[in-house]
């Protein structure tokens, strides 16, 4: 397993990351601890027996909210002989739970002082990703009889982590500890109870018990239950995929997340460890691939993020009025106004991405009523792009940032600072246009037509966004495509210059719809071209191109997700096997990854390396990788709503044997989908 | 000349309706503490339909804050969600009356919006 050896367990936005031994010892580079609302509440929680660390035999991690580790004192020989053994047992959920069991299997009693080292550095999670730890308040940690309470406060922002266990302990400002006398074959026990606190100066926890579902660990097992219970069914042949989709349903499970304020409705988070939070985007996309399987989220996302639509102009959050967040988050630097994610509004793509998920939610679920419910939020969204967007008032989507402090340069889903670059490796100046947000703009435009005809009975208004569309298809098509290298320029910048670069971001064009016919094949053989296409997936950036790099953040890895919605664009166009090729790439990849597609991989040559390699700090599971395998059944399966029915066109490489997919939700009650692989790849190397 | 709290629910009351709020219904009521003084203000809201009042009322929600942090928050000097998560605003009942109102506030007087960019050449 290309993995780390951190042990993860989480529930919503409370997580821990551990040693596989279960102990916690976070330093700036190692972000290991207890995480809840951005915040660490544990950043030390070490086991010794007399002194002694203990060493892993093993470690389980039986479901998301829950992990076991089984462990023997004294540090790692090649021979064991311990006579003692010890279990520690976890859970997540609203609270940290740990069972610590010792057994005894000398033939002669045993005396032990057990021990937990326990401490709190309460970071803001902004400040471990940045590994810059300056707290500006005060800690505390005050030892009681039965607890210990380590605190954190600035003026009326307080945080406390309290630890109590089941059993007598001696409690001190650094741990707890307990003297233990074992006869031979006797075992000893105690429960553990770490509870979070984010409590005001009315006394009230910020969080005030709003959660989808309980928080009790028999609440939380029910809870999975029923969410794989109420999924459709995949049954296959090809055992990797049956895994990868079982992981899937579960990370996806793991993953929801109940803002504060929304009344316990859920959407997706974007992932572990940095991105336990609602995102604009990353929870819309996720939404978008798993459709097919889990319509619900969609519901709650689209209400959740029209209920935060942005409102007013606050060039500190880069807020727009009718623009769609970006990210929100409850740490201590959004409290205090030092990162402006209360929320923050720095996407561009979020907006229209807004509109089409409404739009296909429709189609899927026949819920008219909530297009109905957001026809004022769809049409502020829609303003928003033709009167805030339009920097440079040539009829595109553009972005600068107003916080220039802390708001984020690059506003499409390629931000990372260096990923939109010319032909000669030098960046863009601002603002800058991507190719994909136009796209995005284009298919929300089109979309939009058909809810303001059918549901919105303003057909006049439907028009005129059809005009939009069509003019916004001509000029990018005019604007945007690059003669000597036949696909379209990656970015514009403001005075006319291009970013000549042959990127994934071409894939989302075909998704969007904004590709004239007699280009469509040409953007589809650069997608499974040697230059783009590793065998495994597309990669974000073309081998060739200066700032290419196989394991280049946004310049050359291959991101699951850009592949999933890459393949849908291609099965759009008509494109079946070029898209079952990508499928075909990326399915394969997860079984290095034991079902949980990472982030991203390498960009190198599948035959090269023989197994994808993971970015190193990839984050997992995450949403949108989550909903990849999702979204590719559906492209391989082809299944399409239409009016009342669902439609099925299987074109399934032939090394996934038989598919079926039983009990698809939608308007049309539930169906089934059945299909057999009788595509030949040729074109894979394998 | 009256204060920015004052012109704030006074505005709200001249308005009478609220399109962002017409998917809202509920009372919300703003207790300003100042010592043992409190300063009160309900807003009830029927489906965008709003009615403001001076007065202590029952309300679905309670947001307990400083009258000098109000005053801030109704001259868009500061930012209701930031305060809650600061624990210098308290909320009890529905939260979600508190995430709608709050977006009613004024952005910051400094905030300009979107920067045109001037070309260069033409196109």
């Amino acid at each position: 397993m290309p993995q780390s050896n951190t042990v993860r367990i989480l529930d919503g936005s409370t997580f821990v990351v551990s040693e596989d031994t279960g102990d916690i010892e976070a330093t700036p580079s190692e972000p290991t601890g207890m995480f809840s609302l951005d915040t660490r509440f544990l950043s030390r929680w070490v086991l010794t027996i007399n002194g002694e660390r203990l060493n892993t035999l093993s470690y389980d991690d039986l479901q998301y909210y829950e992990a076991r580790f089984f462990l023997v004192p004294g540090m790692a020989t090649h021979y064991v002989d311990a006579k003692l053994s010890i279990v520690r047992k976890r859970a997540v959920g609203g609270s940290f739970h740990e069972q610590v069991t010792i057994l005894n299997h000398d033939e002669k009693p045993v005396d032990l002082e057990v021990r937990m080292d326990v401490d709190s550095d309460f970071a803001d999670l902004f400040q471990v990703k940045d590994e810059i730890v300056n707290k500006k308040g005060e800690k505390y940690a005050e030892a009681e009889a039965d607890r210990l309470r380590l605190g954190y406060h600035r003026g009326n922002f307080r945080r406390e982590t309290i630890i109590s266990c089941s059993r007598t302990a001696r409690y001190d400002r650094n741990g707890f500890a307990f003297t233990v006398h074992l006869e031979p074959n006797e075992q000893w026990s105690t429960e553990i109870d770490v509870r979070t606190s984010a409590i005001g100066p009315g006394g009230r926890d910020l969080r005030m018990g709003l959660r989808a579902h309980g928080t009790e660990r028999l609440a939380l097992q029910q809870d999975l239950q029923a969410w794989i219970a109420a999924a459709p069914k995949l049954n296959c042949e090809a055992e990797h995929l049956a895994r990868t989709y079982q992981r899937s349903l579960v990370d996806l499970a793991a993953l929801r997340f109940s803002p504060l304020s929304l009344g316990g409705s859920a959407l997706p988070a974007a992932g572990l460890p940095w991105f336990m939070t609602m995102f604009g985007r990353d929870s819309i996309l996720t939404c978008l691939q798993v459709l097919p399987f889990v319509p619900e989220l969609s519901k709650t996302t689209l209400r959740i993020l029209a209920s935060l639509q942005g409102t007013r102009f606050d060039d500190f959050r880069d807020e727009d009025p009718g623009r769609i967040l970006h990210e929100m988050r409850y740490g201590e630097t959004a409290a205090f106004e030092e990162q402006p994610h209360s929320p923050y509004y720095g996407s561009v793509d979020a907006t229209p991405l807004f509109v089409v998920l409404l739009d296909e939610y429709e189609r899927w679920s026949g819920d008219v009523s909530l297009v109905r419910e957001l026809e004022q939020e769809c049409r502020a969204a829609l303003r928003w792009i033709d009167d805030y967007a339009d920097l440079v008032g040539n009829g595109y989507i553009w972005y600068e940032r107003r916080n220039t402090d802390t708001g984020l340069e690059n506003q499409c889903w390629k931000d990372s600072w260096d990923s939109i670059s010319y032909r000669d490796g030098t960046l863009l100046p601002f603002p800058r246009a991507t190719c994909e947000v136009q796209g995005y703009a284009y298919d929300a435009k089109v979309r939009a037509a058909r809810l303001a005809r059918e549901y919105w009975g303003d057909p006049e208004y439907a028009d005129h966004l059809e005009l939009q569309a069509a003019q916004l298809k001509e000029r990018f098509n005019r604007d945007w495509w690059v003669d000597d290298g036949q696909f379209y320029a990656l970015a514009l910048d403001p005075d006319g210059g291009r970013a000549e670069v042959l990127s994934s971001n071409i894939g989302h064009l075909l998704w969007s719809g904004i590709v004239d016919h007699d280009r469509a094949e040409r953007i589809a053989e650069h997608l499974v071209g040697p230059r783009l296409f590793s065998g495994w997936g597309v990669r974000t950036l073309a081998e060739g191109e200066v700032r290419y790099n196989p394991i280049g953040y946004h310049n050359g890895t291959i991101w699951p997700f850009d592949n999933s919605f890459i393949a849908w664009g291609l099965r759009r166009y008509g494109f079946a096997e070029e898209a079952a090729t990508i499928a075909n790439g990326i399915i394969d990849a997860a079984r290095y990854f034991d079902g949980r597609l990472p982030e991203a991989f390498g960009g190198y040559q599948r035959e090269l390396t023989k197994f994808p390699v993971e970015y190193p700090t990839a984050c997992s599971p995450q949403a949108w990788s989550t909903g990849t395998p999702m979204l590719l059944l559906r492209t391989m399966l082809g299944i399409e709503p239409h009016e009342g029915h669902l439609s099925v066109e299987p074109s399934l490489p032939s090394g996934m044997g038989r598919i079926e997919v039983l009990d698809i939700p939608g308007r049309w009650g539930k169906v089934d989908a059945f299909a057999r692989g009788r595509l030949d790849l040729k074109t894979l190397p394998d | 000349m009256p204060d920015a709290t004052t012109r704030f629910f006074e505005d709200l009351n001249r308005r009478g309706y609220e399109p962002l709020l017409v998917k809202t219904s509920g009372t919300i009521r703003f207790d300003l503490r100042e010592g043992p003084r409190t300063s009160h203000w309900t807003v009830a809201i029927d489906r965008g339909r709003l009615r403001v009042s001076h007065e202590d009322q029952e309300a679905d929600t309670v947001i307990g804050i400083s009258p000098a942090l109000f005053e801030e928050l109704a001259a868009g000097r500061s930012h209701g969600i930031a305060a809650i998560l600061r624990g210098d605003m308290t909320v009890s009942g529905d939260p979600r009356l508190v995430v709608q109102v709050e977006r009613l506030f004024p952005g910051p007087p400094t905030s300009q919006g979107p920067r045109r960019h001037v070309q260069r050449e033409a196109r």
